[in-house]
């Protein structure tokens, strides 16, 4: 290369330039002090007196003031004052230029607003040091009040984002039923960012599901989980699955959904009316209490349980108490917060506690708000910062509902189809690869109110489809069933036929109609086979039950009734259902 | 002139006060002892006057600036007075402003030696 660079970069850090008023009412002071200012390569603004000082500085806005104590007109003390209510938040470094010496005069100038002070005679040195420590102090202001802004900024966001977060969570989180004349409930308005949950629904078939649920943890990631469960908690309800299958579909959903670490402790509770008692689910929450009203004695239930979310469903528990109830009897149901809800010297509420609470208030009705007045009196705390979530169901007679639930029973069994039937014929290929039993089941279990039905439907259906798919299609006999042996080689035969089979069909013929609180359900099922007498069978299975032939005698436990149709290839089954109520 | 520059002016602090101002320096040695001409007729008028707070004004701001333009001697009389005004009192002031003239034309005169 044959160009050298022209210039070589300075090492220094290049010189800021900042804008610098100057107010002096003594012309040569001024004009040294300028002088210098400027050949530190900074703009210099100057000004005569305070009001001048004041004029320039509300113009030009400079970054440093110097300012002399003494002038005429507005003095140094009172432009000081002035320029800092102007500059508002913003830091204006203000030196005063003085040659005052006496404290007072001093203090005078700090009280003012000043930041330091620069003697006369003016040193060139002590200038350049303090307009760079200003310069830098300046902008240290300003960085930190960006970052405040900013902060203040990301604040606002947050809670805007956790309204709209929560509107979102009320919306699917709602409550349910829980407002019932049976149920009591305790729970902050903010409780979803405590992961906090309670939700209550009723159930298609009467009585009622109550969920408590204390996510780990606080704020958003404890919310995150509440969405999910309150979905399914609702949906399945609704459509009346049992309490199992609602755990277990919460727990593998929040199993899969939920870092490690964070989990539900929860518990659940299904009341039913007609039966007087209530089945109970404990997964790590404390003890569920149930009070006796006529005794007054108090009974525990304790966890039995990991929370949900911590284990596959296949080591997930859904083993339950049940609890015989007398109409006035209570349960209590509560997270944590209640249990570890410190006093000043640090002891917990605790169950005894509680028990004194429930023990030294006669009045059944007024036990609930004892014990939440106990809790606050304990911790000292006002209702604002609470996270107590507590829930009391008290057993009823359902009548004494009044008007509660009468409209929304109704609701249950409105909508989805009711009034219907289908045909559905499968051939030889769909027979040797797909069971139609769960497709059958979900679109029946659409029948609004039907679910709580659905494990007889299954068996019904199953019991059915393996008859006229294995007497009627393949041809097998049941007698083969008879011995454990022939059962085995019955299978086997089973298998291989059916992986033969080019010919002949099962159909399904399904018809439900509604009737008042419930449907009829008739399913006919026939088969390409050539029948059988069951006219003989039907005596013969009379006497004896062996492997085989269990499966119609217990059909027709379920049903209205159960008819062969000649020759024998074709059977009726009539099912009546209602709703429990 | 046949006192000694030095006990009036510090004529090395003078000599970087020139090389800061460059060609700023003639203008700040006239406005200076334009400014302080006037200066001194304030002062006598404020002890004329008997008003001890325009005496410690005035003697403020010469103090301050003969400092800066390296007149030490200067300075010291400009603080006695205005040391006496802060006392409330004028009573002597005249003496010492007679001294302060006399010194004043000395720096004057070896201000305008040094342009």
């Amino acid at each position: 290369m044959d160009t050298a660079p022209l210039t070589v970069a300075s090492p220094e850090e290049p010189q800021e330039t900042l804008r610098i008023l100057i107010a002096d009412d003594n012309d040569s002071d001024r004009l040294i002090l300028q002088t210098i200012v400027r050949k530190e390569g900074h703009t210099v603004y100057t000004a005569r007196d305070g009001q001048e000082a004041i004029d320039i500085f509300r113009e030009q806005s400079p970054d440093i003031v110097l300012l002399d104590a003494l002038m005429p007109n507005v003095d140094g003390f009172e432009a000081a004052r002035t320029i800092k209510a102007l500059a508002g938040d913003d830091l204006v470094p203000i030196i005063f230029l003085t040659s005052l010496r006496d404290a007072t005069s001093l203090a005078d100038c700090l009280a003012a607003g000043g930041l330091d002070f620069l003697s006369k005679p003016y040193n060139r040195i002590i200038l350049q040091a303090k307009i760079k420590a200003f310069a830098s102090m300046r902008r240290l202001h300003e960085t930190v009040q960006r970052q405040r802004d900013e902060i203040s900024l990301h604040n606002d966001r947050l809670i805007h984002e956790q309204e709209v977060a929560k509107q979102v969570f009320d919306n699917i989180a709602h409550p349910g039923c829980i407002d019932a004349p049976n149920i009591k409930y305790l729970l902050s308005p903010m409780a979803v960012f405590n992961g906090d949950l309670v939700l209550a629904s009723r159930k298609p078939s009467g009585g009622m599901y109550v969920f408590l649920g204390d996510f780990t943890g606080h704020g958003l990631p404890a919310a995150i989980g509440a969405m999910p469960v309150s979905e399914i908690f609702y949906g399945m309800a609704q459509k009346g699955f049992s309490l199992q299958d609602i755990l277990r579909e919460i727990n593998k959903k929040l199993k899969r959904i939920l870092p490690v670490g964070v989990f539900c402790c929860a518990c659940m509770y299904d009341l039913s009316f007609r039966k007087r008692s209530a089945e109970v689910w404990v997964g790590g929450l404390p003890d569920i209490l149930v009070y006796r009203k006529k005794t007054r004695v108090i009974e525990n239930l304790p966890s039995r349980h990991l929370p949900l979310g911590v284990v596959d469903n296949d080591r997930f528990k859904t083993e339950t108490s049940v609890i015989p109830l007398d109409f006035g009897d209570k349960v209590f149901l509560w997270s944590d917060g209640i249990m570890e809800a410190t006093n000043d010297r640090g002891e917990m509420f605790g169950e005894d506690r509680v028990r004194d609470v429930i023990a030294s208030t006669p009045d059944a009705d007024a036990i609930f708000s004892a014990i939440e007045a106990a809790v606050e009196k304990h911790a000292g705390r006002g209702e604002q910062d609470d996270d107590y979530t507590m829930v009391e169901v008290t057993m009823v007679n359902e009548e004494d509902m009044g008007e509660y639930f009468s409209d929304r029973g109704k609701s249950f069994l409105a909508g989805g189809p009711k009034d219907w039937s289908m045909t559905y014929e499968l051939r030889p290929q769909t027979l040797r690869e797909f069971n139609p039993l769960p497709l059958i089941t979900h679109l029946l279990m659409e029948v609004p109110g039907l679910r709580p039905h659905s494990g007889k439907i299954y068996t019904i259906l199953s019991e059915l489809y393996s008859n006229a798919l294995e007497h009627g299609v393949l041809g097998l006999q049941s007698d083969l069933k008879a011995s454990a042996d022939g059962f085995a080689r019955y299978y086997l035969e089973r298998t291989k036929k059916l992986s033969d089979l080019y010919a002949g069909s099962v159909k399904f013929h399904i018809d439900h109609h509604p009737v008042k609180d419930g449907g009829v359900l008739t399913i006919v099922v026939e088969d390409t086979g050539p029948g059988f007498d069951f006219k003989a069978r039907e005596q013969a299975s009379h006497k004896k039950e062996g492997y085989s032939g269990r499966g119609i005698p217990l059909i027709r436990t379920m049903c209205r009734s159960v008819r062969y149709l000649e020759p024998g290839n074709k059977v009726e089954v009539v099912f009546d259902w209602h709703v429990d109520v | 002139m046949s006192t000694n520059p030095e006990r009036h002016v510090d004529v090395s602090a003078l000599q970087d006060l020139k090389e800061i101002m460059e060609s700023e320096f003639e203008t700040l040695i006239d406005t200076f002892i334009a400014d302080s001409t006037n200066k001194l007729e304030e002062l006598a008028a404020a002890i004329a006057a008997s008003d001890a707070d325009a005496l410690r004004k005035v003697a403020h701001s010469l103090k301050g600036s003969s400092s800066n333009i390296c007149a030490g001697e200067l300075s010291e009389l400009a603080r006695q007075l205005e040391f006496m005004g802060k006392e409330g009192t004028t009573s002597g002031a005249a003496a010492i402003l007679q001294q302060l003239r006399g010194e004043f034309i000395t720096v004057a005169a070896i201000l305008q030696k040094n342009i």
